[in-house]
C-alpha cells in the first residue's frame, strides 16, 4: 500500500514551479504484509507509531483499496464491500468509537442497526439484554450519543458493533483513553465474546495490558513490514534471555543474592533478581535451600521491556 | 418493518434503507431548528430580493411575483448542502463509518438530504404564505399540482448536481469553492437572479438547455401558470432527465475514482 504525497522544495522559486509541475513522492505505508488468521484466533496486531497497522485493519475492512497484494477476509476482497461481508465485521476503533447521528439516543441508534444490519427481532431483543448486561448499558440507552463520556462512547460502539454478531472483529486501540475500570472491563468483554461466538480478532493496542491480557498470538510490524509472527511467550523468550525471580526474605544477605543473580531492585526485604532463563531453576532451588524465604515467584520480564526492545532493536 | 428486509426485493430493500435513515435524520436535525431556520432565510433571500426587484421593474405583471413565490417554494424544498454532509465526512474521515455499514454510501446522503429538505419546507412554508399575502398571489392548485413532474425531476437534478460537486472533495480541499461556483451558476441561470424570460436571447436559450433551469426556474414557472401548452413541459422533462443521466454516471464515475484515494483521514 503506497500513498502518493505532493513535494515541493521552499521559497518562490520552487512555489511557482510547482504550479506547472507538480511533482510527487510514493510514501509506502505497508509492504508484503503476509499473514493469515484461523477462524476463532485471537491475535495482537501491535507495532511502534507509524508502523503500518491501522492502515493493515483498514486494508482488512474494506476502507482502503491496497495498490498491489491480494487481501481475502472470509473469502471476499473487503475493498468490494460487499454487504455480505460488511455484515460479518466488525471495525472498532477507540479513537472513533460510534459515528453516524450523535442528537440520536443509544437506543434509537441499537435499533437501527437491527434495522440496517437484519437482525431478527427476538435475536435482538435476547443480544440487546445481554449486551446491556456485560457492558452495564441500562444508563446509557436512553442518553443521546454526543452526551456520552468517552468510555460510554466505547462502551455503546462495542453494543453497536456486537450486535448483529460479527465473525471478524478488528479492534484498532480499544482501550484508548479508557480508566482503568474502563480498559479491564473491556478486555473481559472482547475475550469473553471471543470465547462464546467463536469469532476471529485482530487487536492493535499500545497498552501491553490489552495484549498479554487477550492475544496468544502476536503480529509485530514495523516500517510496514512483519517482523514477528508467533506466540507472545516465544517472543519473550526470544527477546529476554532472563528470567525475574521476585523473593521475599527479609533476613537475607545481599551478597549471597548478588551472587544468585543481577540483582535489579530491593525494597523491604523483597528482592528481585535478573536470571538466565536456563539458570531458573538452579537458582530457585539454591535460594530456597540457603535463604529463609518467605515468598518466591518467578516472573517474565514485563511485555513492555520486550516490545520496546523489539522495536528499537528488532527481532532478529 | 419487522420483517426481514432481505424478504424484499432489492429496489425495496433500497427505498426502505432511505426511509429508515430519513426518519433517523429527521429526528437528528430536529436538534438543530435554530440552525436549520437559518438556512431557510439564506434560502429564501435570492426570491425574496428577485421578487422586490422584478416587481418594482414590472409593477403590472403580477405573475412575476407569482413566479417567485413558486421559486422560493422550489428553493426551499430543493435545498442541497451535501458539501457540508458529504464533503466534510471526507475531511474529517468520518465517512468511515458509512463505509463500514452494509449499504451504499449515498443512501445516508439521500436521507440526510431529504430530512433537510422537510424540515426547510415545515419552515419556509410560512414564509411563502407571508410572502403570497403580502404581494396578492394566489398560487392555483391545478398548476402546483402539474408542476409535480418538474419538481421532482428538478429536486432529484438539484441532488444530483451539488453531489457530484461534493464528490471532488476526494481530489480538493476547497470544495466549497467549487459548490459556492455551482450555486452562481444556479443563480444566474437557474432563474433567481431573473426569471429566464428577462435574460437576452441567446443566453435564455443556452439557459432552457443547461441544467439549472430544471432545477429552480421550470418548476416555479410552470406552477405559477407561465408555461403554456404540454410541448414546453415535456422538452423541459427531458432536458431534466438528460441531465439527470448525465450526473448520476458522472457522480458514479468520480465515487469509484475518488474512494480509491480515500485515505481515512483521523480514523
Amino acid at each position: 500500500m503506497t500513498y502518493r504525497a505532493p513535494i515541493r522544495g521552499a521559497g518562490w522559486r520552487e512555489t511557482l514551479s510547482s504550479v506547472f509541475n507538480r511533482r510527487y513522492r510514493e510514501v509506502p505505508a505497508v509492504q508484503n504484509v503476509s499473514f493469515a488468521l484461523a477462524p476463532g484466533e485471537v491475535v495482537g496486531f501491535i507495532g511502534p507509531n507509524g508502523a503500518g497497522k491501522t492502515t493493515t485493519m483498514k486494508i482488512l475492512s474494506g476502507l482502503l483499496h491496497a495498490t498491489s497484494g491480494q487481501v481475502q477476509v472470509l473469502g471476499y476482497s473487503p475493498w468490494q464491500r460487499r454487504s455480505a461481508f460488511l455484515r460479518r465485521i466488525a471495525f472498532i476503533r477507540g479513537s472513533q468509537p460510534v459515528g453516524g447521528s450523535q442528537e440520536l439516543t443509544v437506543l434509537d441508534t441499537l435499533q437501527y442497526q437491527r434495522l440496517l444490519y437484519e437482525v431478527p427481532l427476538a435475536e435482538y431483543r435476547r443480544n440487546l439484554d445481554e449486551l446491556t448486561e456485560l457492558l452495564e448499558l441500562e444508563d446509557l440507552l436512553q442518553r443521546q450519543l454526543r452526551a456520552l463520556s468517552l468510555g460510554e462512547k466505547m462502551r455503546a460502539g462495542l453494543a453497536l458493533s456486537l450486535l448483529y454478531r460479527p465473525q471478524v472483529m478488528f479492534l484498532d486501540e480499544p482501550t484508548l483513553g479508557l480508566d482503568v475500570t474502563g480498559a479491564t472491563t473491556m478486555r473481559r468483554f472482547v475475550a469473553e465474546y471471543a470465547e462464546q461466538t467463536g469469532a476471529t480478532v485482530l487487536l492493535t493496542s499500545h497498552y501491553m495490558a490489552d495484549v498479554a491480557s487477550l492475544c496468544p498470538r502476536l503480529v509485530l510490524i514495523d516500517n510496514g513490514k512483519v517482523q514477528y509472527d508467533g506466540q507472545l511467550d516465544e517472543l519473550a523468550a526470544k527477546l529476554s534471555p532472563y528470567k525475574l525471580v521476585r523473593l521475599t526474605a527479609p533476613n537475607a544477605d545481599e551478597a549471597r543474592l548478588r551472587e544468585a543473580g543481577e540483582l535489579i531492585e530491593a525494597s523491604n526485604g523483597t528482592w528481585v533478581l535478573r536470571v538466565p532463563r536456563e539458570d531458573v531453576a538452579r537458582t530457585t532451588a539454591r535460594l530456597l535451600t540457603e535463604l529463609d524465604v518467605a515468598d518466591l515467584a518467578v516472573e517474565e520480564a514485563p511485555l513492555d521491556v520486550v516490545i520496546d526492545k523489539a522495536y528499537r532493536e528488532g527481532v532478529g | 418493518m419487522t420483517a426481514p428486509a432481505a424478504a424484499y426485493g432489492r429496489p425495496a430493500r433500497v427505498l426502505l434503507l432511505i426511509a429508515l435513515r430519513i426518519r433517523l435524520e429527521v429526528l437528528e436535525w430536529s436538534g438543530t431548528w435554530w440552525f436549520l431556520f437559518t438556512l431557510v432565510i439564506q434560502a429564501v433571500l435570492g426570491p425574496l430580493i428577485g421578487m422586490f426587484v422584478w416587481s418594482a421593474v414590472y409593477p403590472a405583471d403580477s405573475s412575476i411575483a407569482t413566479y417567485y413565490v413558486a421559486l422560493l417554494l422550489v428553493t426551499v424544498m430543493t435545498e442541497s448542502f451535501e458539501q457540508f454532509t458529504f464533503s466534510e465526512k471526507i475531511y474529517d474521515g468520518t465517512i468511515s463509518h458509512d463505509l463500514l455499514r452494509p449499504q451504499p454510501v449515498v443512501i445516508t446522503t439521500i436521507g440526510t438530504n431529504i430530512a433537510i429538505r422537510i424540515w426547510l419546507t415545515v419552515m419556509g412554508i410560512p414564509i411563502a404564505v407571508l410572502a403570497a399575502f403580502a404581494f396578492g398571489v394566489s398560487l392555483t392548485w391545478a398548476a402546483a399540482l402539474s408542476a409535480l413532474p418538474v419538481f421532482v425531476l428538478g429536486a432529484t437534478l438539484s441532488f444530483c448536481w451539488i453531489y457530484t460537486l461534493s464528490l471532488t472533495a476526494f481530489w480538493t480541499e476547497r470544495v466549497h469553492s467549487i459548490v459556492g461556483f455551482g450555486w452562481t451558476l444556479n443563480s444566474l441561470l437557474g432563474g433567481t437572479i431573473a426569471p429566464l424570460a428577462f435574460l437576452p436571447g441567446p443566453l435564455q436559450d443556452i439557459a432552457r438547455v443547461l441544467p439549472f433551469y430544471g432545477m429552480l426556474g421550470l418548476p416555479a414557472d410552470v406552477a405559477a401558470g407561465r408555461v403554456h401548452g404540454l410541448p414546453p413541459v415535456l422538452t423541459g422533462l427531458a432536458y431534466q432527465a438528460a441531465w439527470i443521466a448525465v450526473l448520476v454516471t458522472s457522480a458514479v464515475l468520480l465515487w469509484r475514482a475518488g474512494i480509491r484515494r480515500y485515505t481515512v483521514v483521523g480514523a
